[in-house]
């Protein structure tokens, strides 16, 4: 079920309903059996793998809790090869058989092993990875173990966040299935008016975006490097919009029956460095890698060359996360180098700063920081969006000449386009730069903030697409 | 029910979001009107020349069809052979659907003597863009009943957004400034917009072997097309005009449409790999239209088929 569908607005209102009318002690299971017809929306036969990594979870929690010394470890294993077996049967049993065969065919070998027949499973890096968050943490002592299977497979499968986050962590979400949300109209109007402006970004702006890029990205032997060029500056504004988007309805909706999810995006498209940019983009992946990944190999606490190496890991390993694909596994590798080369240029980096005074006019400077983060992170989405790893390298010498005009299809898409990013950007600029100043969606005055918000939603009808597809990170 | 403690809070959600609707149902109504008004008042572009098919067309022949009927079938040439009024009713990138659609339409007003309806390859096949482009029909659904079960097929809550004064006009802003302009007011009066230059480059090749599975509501549409026009007693002609390709096997769309037209025993001219035009990339603007002198030669030979047809005498040309 999406987001974006009528389907959701009618079970969002009806499970909303319904979960205020009954006694707070049944919440859990409301939500539980709801999650369950929204995943089954998709394919229904899928709810067994997630419902064999639940029941492995559930009981892994409870013995790391129960065992003593080495046996804790064991049974953390033992969850751990499950979701990542998982993983890679769904996810990565092909690519690996892929790339195994064009190995042996390099020794004039064939492959005998068969391919899968197999759709990905919809979400599963996403609670897959928020499963593996409870076990780590009961291991680490830092969260009980819990013994209501029902609240433990609610926490898995929570349908706000169950296909593309936020990943939550069990010290966050757990507890609150156990607390009573009582009805709270502030809150709800809260969560609304943040499903409101996530509806706008996937609507107004990602998916119209959606149709340029794809027209481009997919037909790239008949691009020039104009429309390549303004394809792929569209498709950063089209995913962030797209993915925090979705976020945003997601905690929303989880707002409005009293739910607070972890944030995911702080205006990345304000990032004045590629590392403050993992600092906003999906912080409950980067932090999650942070954690469970970066931090136990030793973080930046190590040898210069084993950081370095770290960091490259994490990356390439978040890369790969994201698709079955060597261009997602050279995104993320170019992401990775831009953090180690930031790092090894630091020091000359400082000077340069000291010499042009950069601390005296800090705003000034501001501009061409943010602008160069951004040219960067969407350079590296070029190898993210491409269809394959010779499309990207197409992509990119077309575009290095600078050529041809730009495509326009004379159905005023760019315009509208341009329209929506504008929009974006005044109000993230309002947002992270005068925060505290004059608003209009928290104005104090009901009838100005209720305008405002009728506003937005005419500018959806108005300007949305409303047949456009499905969320970008579905497919992860 | 909401429990007796939050009873306040919630009357209070109650109210606020009522009020919210009723500036929202004010705002729509107004802006919606507005819309209404500038649509139907425009004098060009693409929007204007569906309101005239669908409103304003009287003329004796109407030809029916996507980018290959505006572009390839020259209401000029019609005219002077046929000693009609025609008008050519087609709308770019749109499939059955929309043909169908003004075709109800026009019924609804007046019989006209002859019908064209161009086909494309691949027309029948699945496609869900097909649906979405329904949606050019949507600010005809209040004033057009007669229209509404094809605007319907749209999507399942069609019906719902309709409610919305605004949504029919979802992305028309910047056609229905340009049609407000009258820079190109009457540039294609009669639906036939010309297309003025020459394919370049190596032909594509097109694989039709393979299988690819057919819409069944979309060729149910198709026969709907042709009962409408047998019960209105209309002479209806379907043509599949030129294309310059290298292909392997043909088109299942092209050749179901046949077969459906030969079970309702209507003409086809299929010229779809005519040796004729296929031999001459001069005549082509693109490989799938004729360029203003391909279509010169195809629409006299149409025309002049079609005359013959309608007479009852025999084929003296092509």
């Amino acid at each position: 079920m999406l987001f974006n569908s009528f389907y959701f607005l009618f079970f969002f209102i009806v499970v909303t309903v319904l979960y205020y009318t009954i006694s707070y002690t049944k919440r859990w299971l409301l939500l539980l059996l709801s999650s369950c017809y929204f995943y089954m929306a998709f394919v229904p036969l899928y709810i067994f793998i997630l419902g064999f990594t639940i029941v492995v979870d559930y009981v892994a929690g409870i013995y790391i809790e129960k065992a003593q010394g080495k046996r804790r470890k064991y049974f953390l294993v033992v969850s751990l090869i499950a979701n990542i077996g998982i993983l890679c049967i769904f996810k990565y049993y092909n690519f690996i058989n892929d790339n195994f065969s064009f190995l042996l065919h390099g020794f004039g070998l064939s492959n005998p092993i068969p391919y899968l027949q197999i759709l990905l499973p919809i979400g599963l890096s996403f609670h897959t990875f928020q499963a593996m968050s409870y076990t780590i943490e009961v291991y680490r002592g830092n969260q009980k173990a819990e013994r209501h299977f029902g609240i433990y497979s609610l926490y898995v499968m929570f349908y706000p966040q169950l296909v593309a986050g936020p990943i939550e962590r069990p010290q966050n979400l757990l507890k609150q299935f156990r607390q009573e949300h009582k009805f709270d109209s502030e809150r709800v109007f809260e969560g609304l008016k943040i499903m409101v402006w996530g509806f706008f970004k996937k609507l107004v702006i990602a998916d119209r975006l959606g149709i340029y890029v794809n027209g481009a990205y997919n037909n790239v032997e008949q691009q020039n490097g104009m429309t390549l060029l303004l394809a792929t500056i569209f498709f950063s504004f089209q995913i962030y919009c797209d993915f925090s988007g979705y976020s945003d309805i997601a905690i929303g909706t989880a707002r409005v029956m009293g739910f607070d999810l972890m944030t995911n995006f702080k205006r990345p498209i304000f990032a004045k460095s590629t590392g403050n940019f993992w600092k906003r983009w999906h912080i409950s992946l980067s932090t999650w890698f942070k954690d469970y990944l970066y931090f136990p190999m030793g973080g930046s606490k190590v040898s210069v060359p084993r950081w370095y190496f770290n960091l490259m890991v994490v990356f390439l390993i978040s890369g790969l996360w994201h698709g079955a694909n060597w261009t997602y596994i050279i995104w993320g590798g170019i992401n990775g180098f831009y953090l180690v080369f930031a790092i090894v240029t630091q020091k000359y980096r400082d000077k340069f700063n000291a010499f042009i005074h950069i601390d005296k006019f800090p705003r000034f400077f501001l501009f061409p920081q943010v602008l160069i983060t951004f040219l960067l992170i969407s350079f590296s989405r070029i190898f993210f969006r491409a269809r394959t790893v010779e499309d990207a390298l197409k992509i990119i010498k077309k575009i290095l000449t600078f050529k041809g005009s730009v495509f326009n299809d004379g159905t005023g898409i760019i315009l509208y386009s341009c329209f929506g990013i504008a929009f974006l950007v005044a109000v993230e600029f309002k947002r992270e730069y005068y925060k505290g100043s004059f608003t209009l969606s928290n104005h104090p005055n009901f009838w100005v903030r209720n305008s405002y918000y009728s506003f937005l939603v005419i500018l959806i009808l108005l300007f949305g697409v409303f047949d456009g597809g499905q969320f970008i990170y579905f497919q992860f | 029910m909401i429990k007796k403690n939050s009873n306040n809070s919630f009357k209070t959600f109650v109210s606020k979001l009522l009020v919210f609707f009723i500036i929202f149902f004010f705002v729509d109504l107004l802006i919606g009107n507005l819309l209404k008004k500038f649509y139907f008042q425009q004098e060009s572009g693409m929007n204007y020349l569906t309101t005239f098919s669908i409103e304003k067309t009287t003329t004796d022949v109407v030809i029916f069809g996507s980018s290959r009927a505006t572009n390839i079938f020259n209401t000029k040439i019609f005219e002077v052979n046929l000693n009609m009024p025609t008008y050519n009713a087609g709308r770019d990138g749109e499939p059955i659907f929309y043909h169908y659609a003004i075709l109800k339409a026009i019924l609804n007003r007046y019989k006209p003597k002859i019908i064209v309806l161009s086909m494309d390859e691949a027309d029948f096949s699945k496609n869900s863009d097909d649906y979405d482009r329904i949606s050019v029909l949507l600010p005809y659904y209040k004033s057009h009943p007669e229209i509404r079960p094809i605007i319907t097929l749209k999507r399942p809550f069609e019906k719902l957004k309709l409610l919305s004064n605004i949504y029919p006009y979802n992305s028309l802003m910047l056609s229905i400034i340009g049609g407000n302009n009258s820079f190109n007011k009457n540039q294609y009066a009669n639906g036939f917009i010309p297309l003025r230059y020459t394919i370049s480059g190596p032909l594509q090749t097109y694989d039709y072997s393979k299988e690819i599975e057919l819409d069944s509501t979309k060729i149910n549409i198709y026969k709907s097309f042709i009962q409408d026009c047998i019960n209105a007693n209309i002479s209806l002609y379907i043509i599949c005009s030129p294309y310059i390709i290298n292909s392997i096997g043909k088109d299942l769309s092209i050749i179901k449409a046949i077969a459906i037209a030969k079970e309702y025993n209507i003409d086809f001219f299929d010229y779809s790999r005519d040796t004729f035009y296929t031999t001459k990339p001069e005549l082509f603007a693109d490989y799938r239209h004729l360029n203003e002198k391909g279509v010169e030669i195809f629409s006299n030979t149409v025309a002049e088929k079609i005359k013959y047809k309608t007479l009852g005498l025999k084929r003296v040309n092509r």
